[in-house]
């Protein structure tokens, strides 16, 4: 019992001094900060995704709080609700409700459209891929295929089609941090704006060749006919280097531009219920 | 039409595989492992083709059933590990406690670190001392060699090492016959010119690299001649020739660079005969080798390459 | 043992298979010959043609347009048909001048071509040339010829040669080695025409200020070092320097290192340590281009690998020329590698030309690289590595996107001679990730 009690003071002992270190440790080197950081980075997603430019949401929250506002800072894992949770605790005015942006894949060239050529034999990462060559394609444009943009999304968002080939973007877990922009070797992939009723429209291309060297290695690439552009009621659509542009800001999401497209180059996000492969044909016989 | 292959530079390989390399690891231990059946016959034949079996085994169910993998048993490695395991146990070992060896090797020290290339300490070696602290008197009664096949008929002696610790004149012993095996001791340890022929081989087809074996040779020499022993004796006794030659030069498990190897070997060679001279056991090779092992990591990180040019030049940050 | 000098760190001794024939032929001029507007390190050139000009053989069609730049001739006499992105072998778009020719121009040019090379004979040569000839005006023929480095780097000869004496230049070394396997065009060049190709380095020691100049020529092309022994002039220090074969010998820090003992600091240009590197090709266009006022058009490009006997060839071959115009037969499944295995690119494009870097066209068959295993840690990739670097880590390193450890474990040192990959005996991509990361932290 002696023996038991002896034991038991002397580890009580032992743990008070070691608290009584540790806590005047902390207090010496206890750096002063500003609680509003913790609180900020409470808010946020919290998945250092770098979509705000900076490195890290701690830094979007050290950020945030030393210049007191919002202005030129967006967090687009976190959502608008975080966004006016940390407005009010830096005590200003919540930013308004800006348009989601998502990311969206300018290629189409699945395997049925653009024939695989060449046999790569390397490293499978797009970056090495596209440091070798041309591709297994023979677009020197178009999507590569091995994925880098699925390695780098945090967000499991990118999913690699294995009948297209093609990355797919699932726009509920995209929160358009644009990692996957970054990392595409091929500069394929773009951020744009979920859409009002999430209806977007966009040129499912990115060759720049000459409309006839395009379509030779793919049945699907853009051939900058401009026959949307001319379709656009709203002027959104321009064309430059052999290739199509929407802008998104302009855009209505008519879908009209669609069914004119001769290679079936422009792709939506909804379904546009017109004779789509008459049209095709026709303009294919012109 | 010609198919063409696009790929990044180079575009030829060498003709040298991993699996060629334990190929010649085997080839190596060919002369140790044919005189251990030699002396041991019968019961060291089954020694060998259980550790083996087990091993290989071990491998393909770990991989295809537990890590869900691609089977790795086409790179040999695990056949080499069973080799290996098998040279260091006595061949009067039960197959129960050999089977268990090499389940511990493969399972445990190799495929729980993430498979070759990954393990932190020589497989062979963890199967060895795993058998050693668990089954000690099994591990350590030694028949005595029966030239010709012979299964030694259940007679057993102590090795010199053992005669060491217990007081033995050091000139009692007949350095001829220990040279060719003659003596007591595990299966593969005993035969020490195979062991030289086979790293001798190894190394002129420069898989392996000279700097451990000589390192270690120095390490033990250092604490001998402090401790006034002779240093030959202490070479061809017990287990330190096959674990200079063939288990300390582990490339996964050893130091990659020249450097990295000679401290490497020093520091076998010092703490073994440390072991050997002053500690409970009186065999030390394989905690030798197990220790440095473990600083491999750290040797490795402290004894980089040499530039070729050290000279860096600010570019702007 | 021979006794011959070598570099010290690293290198791998691969299979050479240097069997092409070291006759040298001329290659029919194109039809049509593109001309890319970036053949060279630097600034792409400025065309200085327009679309349906006519252009005669040795005309200038584009110029410097900037320091480091290089001008470009027309190899053919015929018609700018385009000024437009054509694909290089790696099939990536890039500008070029396309030009055609008619069949009657095309025949004068290919006896005027003709008489060109058959007065080049050896022996028949003017050694007064570099006294005669200024230093201004040699420096003037190189930049006007558009020559630039004809070993593959392609960095302009002009900028180069331009060396201020406070920058010390004492040695030229000639590059004879030709350590890339396969690959014949400098032993050919060197046993074809010795005599040409010391008188360019006169030339070129005239122009750079240099006293001395060494050839150096690995010990696996014997006969090439005793023509340019039997070509010196004893009134020039110049050296031929026999090297120890071994790979990457080539390679700019490896060969002074291998000729001089002195080592290049990272980072730094072999100026640093006074001495300027040539390519043996590179002294023979020199000499063209001052003693024959021939602009830069042809190359000498070896045509090797997996090919018939008769098919594995060197050709003096007009720049511009498509890679499909010379005669060979792919096998089922094929490599088309533009230049060497060691470091050469593989091409797509049998349509795209020869640049004037392009050393060699080396077709490759059944050569798939063996599966991906775990690395092993045998060091082979360490021993291999000419820089002492350690390929495993940066390999990882770059697969694992980790750009500062890269830059700290001096990832920017690397040379990408492929000796890691090649030596690795568990196939692992090594140079791959290692390129990769050299890459990132360029940007």
């Amino acid at each position: 019992m002696e023996l038991f009690l002896f034991t038991v003071c002397i580890l009580g002992i032992l743990g008070l001094v070691g608290a009584l270190v540790l806590w005047l440790t902390a207090e010496k080197f206890k750096v002063e900060e500003d609680p509003r950081i913790d609180l900020v980075e409470a808010c946020l997603a919290g998945a250092n995704c770098g979509g705000c430019g900076l490195a890290g949401c701690r830094a979007f929250a050290v950020k945030c709080v030393e210049q007191g506002s919002l202005d030129g800072l967006s967090c687009p894992s976190s959502g608008s609700d975080a966004l006016a949770r940390i407005a009010s605790i830096l005590g200003v005015e919540a930013p308004e409700e800006k348009m989601r942006n998502v990311a969206v894949v300018r290629c189409n060239g699945s395997c049925a459209s653009r024939p695989r050529k060449y046999v790569y034999d390397g490293a499978q990462t797009c970056a090495i891929m596209d440091g070798a060559g041309v591709g297994t394609t023979g677009c020197s444009f178009g999507c590569l295929g091995c994925g880098d943009c699925v390695q780098v999304c945090i967000f499991d968002a990118i999913i690699i089609d294995k009948a297209t080939g093609l990355p797919v973007v699932d726009t509920d877990l995209c929160t358009g941090c644009g990692a996957c922009v970054k990392e595409c070797p091929r500069n394929i992939v773009e951020l744009r704006p979920l859409g009002r009723r999430e209806r977007r429209v966009w040129v499912g291309c990115s060759n720049r060749d000459k409309g006839a060297v395009a379509r030779k290695e793919c049945s699907a690439a853009c051939i900058g006919c401009g026959k949307c552009m001319r379709t656009c009621p709203f002027g959104a659509i321009s064309v430059s280097d052999n290739l199509a542009y929407v802008n998104p800001e302009m855009c209505r999401a008519c879908g009209k531009c669609l069914p004119v497209c001769p290679t079936g180059a422009i792709l939506a996000s909804f379904e546009v219920k017109l004779p789509k492969a008459e049209t095709n044909e026709q303009s294919q016989n012109i | 039409m010609t198919q063409l292959v696009f790929s990044p530079s180079p575009h030829v390989h060498t003709p040298r595989t991993t699996r060629g390399v334990m190929l010649n690891v085997l080839l190596a231990l060919l002369p140790a492992t044919a005189c251990a059946l030699w002396y041991f016959g019968l019961p060291a034949l089954e020694v060998l083709l259980l550790s083996v079996g087990t091993c290989v085994f071990t491998e393909w169910f770990v991989t295809k059933y537990m890590l869900g993998r691609p089977n790795t048993i086409g790179d040999f490695s695990a056949i080499v590990t069973g080799v290996l395991l098998a040279l260091c146990l006595p061949s009067s070992l039960p197959w129960w406690a050999t089977v268990a060896g090499g389940m511990v090797s493969i399972g445990i020290a190799k495929m729980a670190f993430g498979g070759l290339g990954c393990n932190i300490f020589n497989p062979a070696l963890v199967g060895r001392v795993f058998l050693l602290i668990s089954f000690p008197v099994a591990m350590t009664s030694w028949p005595l060699p029966d030239p010709g096949f012979g299964d030694a008929d259940g007679v057993t002696g102590p090795t010199v090492l053992e005669l060491l610790k217990h007081g033995a004149d050091s000139e009692s012993f007949l350095r001829g016959e220990m040279l060719v095996g003659y003596m007591g001791g595990s299966m593969g340890e005993v035969f020490s010119l195979g062991l030289l022929a086979g790293f001798l081989y190894l190394w002129v087809m420069r898989i392996v690299k000279i700097h451990i074996p000589l390192a270690m040779i120095l390490g033990l020499a250092v604490v001998d001649v402090f401790a006034g022993f002779p240093i030959g004796l202490d070479i061809i006794s017990g287990g330190f020739l096959l674990g200079a030659f063939f288990m300390a030069t582990d490339y996964v498990s050893s130091p990659m660079t020249a450097r990295g190897m000679w401290v490497y070997g020093i520091l076998i060679g010092i703490i073994t005969a440390v072991i050997r001279r002053w500690g409970a056991y009186p065999e030390g090779v394989s905690f030798a080798i197990l220790l440095m092992n473990g600083a491999t990591p750290l040797i490795n990180r402290y004894m980089r390459p040499r530039r070729f040019s050290p000279k860096r030049k600010e570019v702007g940050a | 043992m021979s006794n011959h000098k070598t570099f010290r760190k690293g290198g791998i001794h691969p299979v050479s298979n240097k069997n092409a024939s070291r006759i040298i032929e001329l290659l029919p001029l194109p039809m049509k010959a593109i001309l890319p507007l970036s053949q060279h390190i630097g600034t792409p050139a400025k065309a200085v043609v327009a679309k349906g000009q006519a252009v005669v053989r040795g005309q200038v069609v584009a110029e410097n347009a900037s320091f480091v730049s290089s001008g470009i001739h027309s190899p053919i006499t015929g018609t700018v048909t385009a000024i437009e992105p054509m694909v290089n072998p790696q099939g990536k778009p890039g500008m070029a001048i396309v030009i055609t020719a008619s069949h009657e121009q095309h025949e004068a040019d290919e006896i005027a071509r003709c008489e060109y090379w058959a007065k080049l004979v050896p022996g028949e040569s003017d050694r007064t040339l570099s006294e005669k000839t200024s230093q201004d005006e040699i420096r003037s023929a190189i930049a006007a010829a558009g020559i630039v480095g004809l070993g593959g780097a392609a960095f302009p000869t002009r900028v180069k040669l331009s060396l201020k004496p406070e920058q010390h230049p004492e040695i030229l070394i000639i590059n004879g080695c030709e350590c890339e396997p396969y690959l014949m065009c400098d032993d050919s060049l060197m046993c074809t025409y010795p005599g040409r190709v010391v008188e360019g380095v006169e030339l070129m020691m005239k122009a750079a200020g240099i006293d001395r100049a060494v050839i150096a020529v690995e010990d696996n092309k014997p006969e090439a070092a005793k023509a340019l022994v039997d070509a010196l002039d004893t009134a020039y220090d110049i050296k031929v320097e026999i090297l120890k074969t071994k790979y990457p010998q080539g390679g700019e820090k490896q060969l002074i290192e291998a000729v001089t003992g002195r080592r290049v600091g990272s980072g730094e240009l072999p100026i640093s340590v006074g001495v300027v590197v040539h390519n043996v090709a590179t002294a023979f266009a020199v000499w063209q281009a001052v003693a024959t006022s021939m602009p830069l058009i042809e190359r000498v490009v070896t045509v090797t690998g997996d090919i018939a006997t008769e098919q594995r060839r060197n050709y003096i071959a007009a720049i511009g020329t498509p890679l499909s115009e010379f005669p060979f037969t792919l096998p089922d499944e094929a490599r088309v590698v533009v230049g060497g295995p060691m470091m050469g690119k593989t091409a797509t494009r049998l349509d795209a030309p020869v640049t004037k870097g392009t050393s060699g066209i080396t077709v490759l068959g059944q050569t798939r690289r063996r599966p991906v295993q775990a690395c092993i840690r045998c060091g082979a990739c360490m021993d291999a590595c000419p820089m002492g670097l350690e390929p495993y880590l940066l390999s990882t390193y770059g697969r694992m996107q980790m750009w500062a450890e890269a830059r700290s474990a001096m990832v920017a040192d690397c040379l990408e001679c492929g000796a890691c990959s090649y030596s690795c005996p568990s196939s692992r991509p090594l140079l791959d990730y290692i390129r990769l990361a050299k890459q990132r932290i360029r940007k």
